[in-house]
């Protein structure tokens, strides 16, 4: 956790300089002493003094719990890794190919990368789930997904 | 404000509709699901659902999101029961009794003692719910500025003060938080802030997608990286009610943990777990057989669920009486709340009185359903337990992204919501927790708005804080809450160490 530690403290530290910085760019308020720029000014020091005080606790040794290493070879993390891309990729394609065929192609991808095997089930489950909440939302609830390439069939 | 005993009596009556009891029992059911699924939260459970309420009548939708509530955290129970798994947090306390208790072939006599407790825990924590929020929205509805401000750094206070293993990143989380709950307009004088230039920044990040982001999206990203095999429940559950020798022998202990699970639940921050660890520890101290904890005492199983469900009650008098919540479920009910056009808080006794008392009916009803519907479907609930994660775990990403763009149909929404379940993960990774930021989202405008307001009431003299009785009584109280926090902070760490040593050893055995 030591190493973790030390990051989590330099980007607190920058998170808080850059919210100081950003505040030093906004209007006082001339009426009330305080500003738009007062209260955050004043998180973004208590953020910056305590992640000082964890990377300097860390530096000391004195960080607490374990985390297990993320390592490349580790099939967890490259199947985390691999779903992180699908998840972009599933909210960048979304509006313009639709919700059903994004949904449909990201489960059965999903399906293949959590190990499932059964033709049977990715036939039947994504287009089943699918469905199951595109009905829900448009015509249960009448709210609108994005229609994509099936705009004139939906 | 006087209890109004008329309208508490035509609230049962409106909510006593077909169509509100059926969004009970769906809700219930749904919840009680979620609850029973390992790594599927209360908070997630709500979060994912409320997209389902968008267009819908207020009392369906909240007696919908009752119903979630208290069915998760009884359906916590279920694999804490039988496959050894805590489906929700709440329930780690119950995997150390009830455990053993099935690996004894008393499956059936733990899950039936577990919902009763968790029946009997719901119904006080409803009960004082009911009679204790009018008396403090009264008091609350003389707040001004002042004594709101008060109460947002009392309950950011507390927040801090008792999240997380660390103290130190429990307060990073409230910090960072408090900081996004500062991006958009300032609340006095419009100044657009932290927005990156970008229109759908202005109005700060969207809360629903935000938290749908934290606690949904995380969990799929952590739940992809196990490889699970999918335990098989093979316990014989042939019992719905507990036994009368059962439930005399619990009664004290039932009796207890439902009022300590009920206060903690009214502490802003304390949720299910920890009420749960903590009357657990006490059922054990207080116990004449403290030897046997750890190897399936049902009285320790009862003061666990009892606890967590009372808890519900108890977060919803802060919710509902002040505006703020008790714990990260009541924040997102929170948001549903508004989405439905009222303010919880003292002026929604004055504007909206009818639906304050048909959700304290609606909450008393969830907990019967939830004892029903419990007792109907046990068999099926226990199979939940099984169902694939290679279908739920994406099933869960695609309506978390469909619930985040369904409000205002944003593109902007479902980027928000994967940015937060990116970071949302890898905080849970390195042990920041959560809940803090969910909350500060909420107290931080409160806090902000109401000094701003205050300053200008008194013309720029930072006197006016100190000025008014209840607000020095409710800033002492923080300082207090956040001294005796730092200096009891190793002890309670200590036994809660000591709590998850005996939680690993039950897992390990």
């Amino acid at each position: 956790m030591k190493t973790a530690d030390i990051y989590g403290g330099i980007i607190g530290i920058l998170i808080g300089a850059y919210a100081i910085w950003e505040g030093s760019r906004m209007p006082t308020d001339v009426v009330m002493k305080i500003g738009p720029s007062f209260f955050p000014n004043i998180l973004a020091g208590f953020l910056i003094l305590f992640s000082v005080i964890l990377l300097i606790n860390a530096l000391k040794g004195r960080s607490k719990g374990t985390v297990e290493p993320m390592r490349l070879s580790d099939k967890g993390v490259q199947r985390g890794l691999i779903t992180l891309a699908a998840t972009i990729v599933f909210c960048v394609v979304l509006e313009p190919l639709g919700f059903i065929p994004t949904a449909i192609i990201f489960l059965v991808f999903m399906m293949l990368v959590m190990g499932k095997r059964s033709a049977l089930a990715m036939v039947i489950a994504p287009p089943l789930v699918t469905l199951s909440i595109w009905l829900i939302f448009e015509k249960v609830l009448y709210l609108s997904l994005p229609p994509g390439v099936l705009v004139d069939i939906l | 404000m006087e209890f109004n005993w008329e309208l508490m009596l035509s609230s049962y009556a409106a909510v006593f509709t077909p169509s509100i009891l059926f969004m009970i029992c769906i809700g219930t059911t749904a919840g009680i699901v979620i609850g029973a699924l390992p790594g599927l939260t209360a908070t997630m459970g709500v979060a994912l659902l409320v997209p389902l309420t968008f267009g819908r009548p207020p009392l369906e939708s909240l007696s919908m999101l009752m119903g979630i509530y208290c069915g998760a955290m009884y359906g916590g129970a279920i694999s804490a029961i039988l496959i050894r798994t805590p489906g929700t947090p709440a329930a780690a306390a119950t995997v150390m009794e009830g455990y053993p208790m099935a690996k004894r072939g008393e499956a059936g006599r733990a899950m039936a003692m577990a919902l009763f407790a968790s029946f009997f825990g719901g119904i006080v924590g409803a009960l004082i719910m009911t009679f204790a929020s009018p008396f403090i929205s009264n008091v609350a509805l003389e707040f001004g500025p002042v004594e709101y401000f008060g109460l947002a750094i009392f309950g950011l206070s507390v927040i801090i003060s008792i999240s997380g293993r660390s103290m130190i990143k429990g307060m990073m989380s409230a910090f960072f938080g408090l900081l996004i709950s500062a991006i958009g307009f300032d609340p006095i004088s419009g100044f657009p802030r932290f927005t990156f230039g970008m229109v759908e920044m202005m109005e700060g990040p969207p809360f629903i997608p935000t938290l749908i982001g934290l606690f949904a999206v995380s969990e799929v990203f952590s739940e992809v990286q196990k490889t699970g095999v999918v335990q098989q429940v093979k316990a014989k559950l042939d019992q719905y009610l507990p036994s009368w020798k059962d439930i005399k022998y619990c009664f004290r202990e039932l009796c207890r943990s439902s009022i300590i699970g009920t206060v903690i639940g009214a502490i802003p921050g304390a949720g299910g777990d920890i009420a749960a660890f903590i009357s657990y520890g006490e059922a054990k101290r207080a116990s004449k057989n403290p030897e046997r904890y750890g190897h399936g005492e049902i009285e320790g199983l009862a003061a666990s669920e009892c606890a967590n469900n009372s808890c519900s009650g108890g977060a919803m008098i802060p919710l509902l009486s002040l505006g703020v919540p008790g714990d990260a479920v009541t924040a997102v009910l929170l948001g549903a709340f508004v989405i439905q056009g009222l303010q919880p808080g003292p002026m929604l006794y004055k504007e909206h009185i009818d639906i304050v008392y048909q959700i304290f009916a609606s909450m008393m009803l969830a907990q019967f359903a939830m004892q029903f519907i419990g007792m109907a479907g046990i068999q099926l609930f226990a199979r939940v337990i099984m169902v694939d994660r290679a279908i739920l775990t994406p099933s869960i990403f695609v309506l978390s992204m469909v619930g985040a763009f369904a409000m205002r149909s944003n593109i902007f929404d479902v980027y928000t919501t994967l940015a937060f379940g990116i970071l949302g993960y890898v905080m849970t990774r390195y042990d920041y927790p959560l809940s803090p930021i969910l909350l500060a989202l909420i107290l931080g405008p409160m806090a902000e708005a109401n000094l701003r307001r205050a300053m200008v009431i008194s013309a720029g003299d930072p006197s006016i804080l100190v000025s008014r009785p209840i607000a020095v009584g409710l800033m002492a109280l923080a300082v207090i809450s956040l001294v005796l926090s730092i200096r009891g902070h190793r002890k309670v760490e200590a036994r809660m160490a000591e709590m998850e040593k005996q939680f690993e050893k039950v897992i390990q055995e």
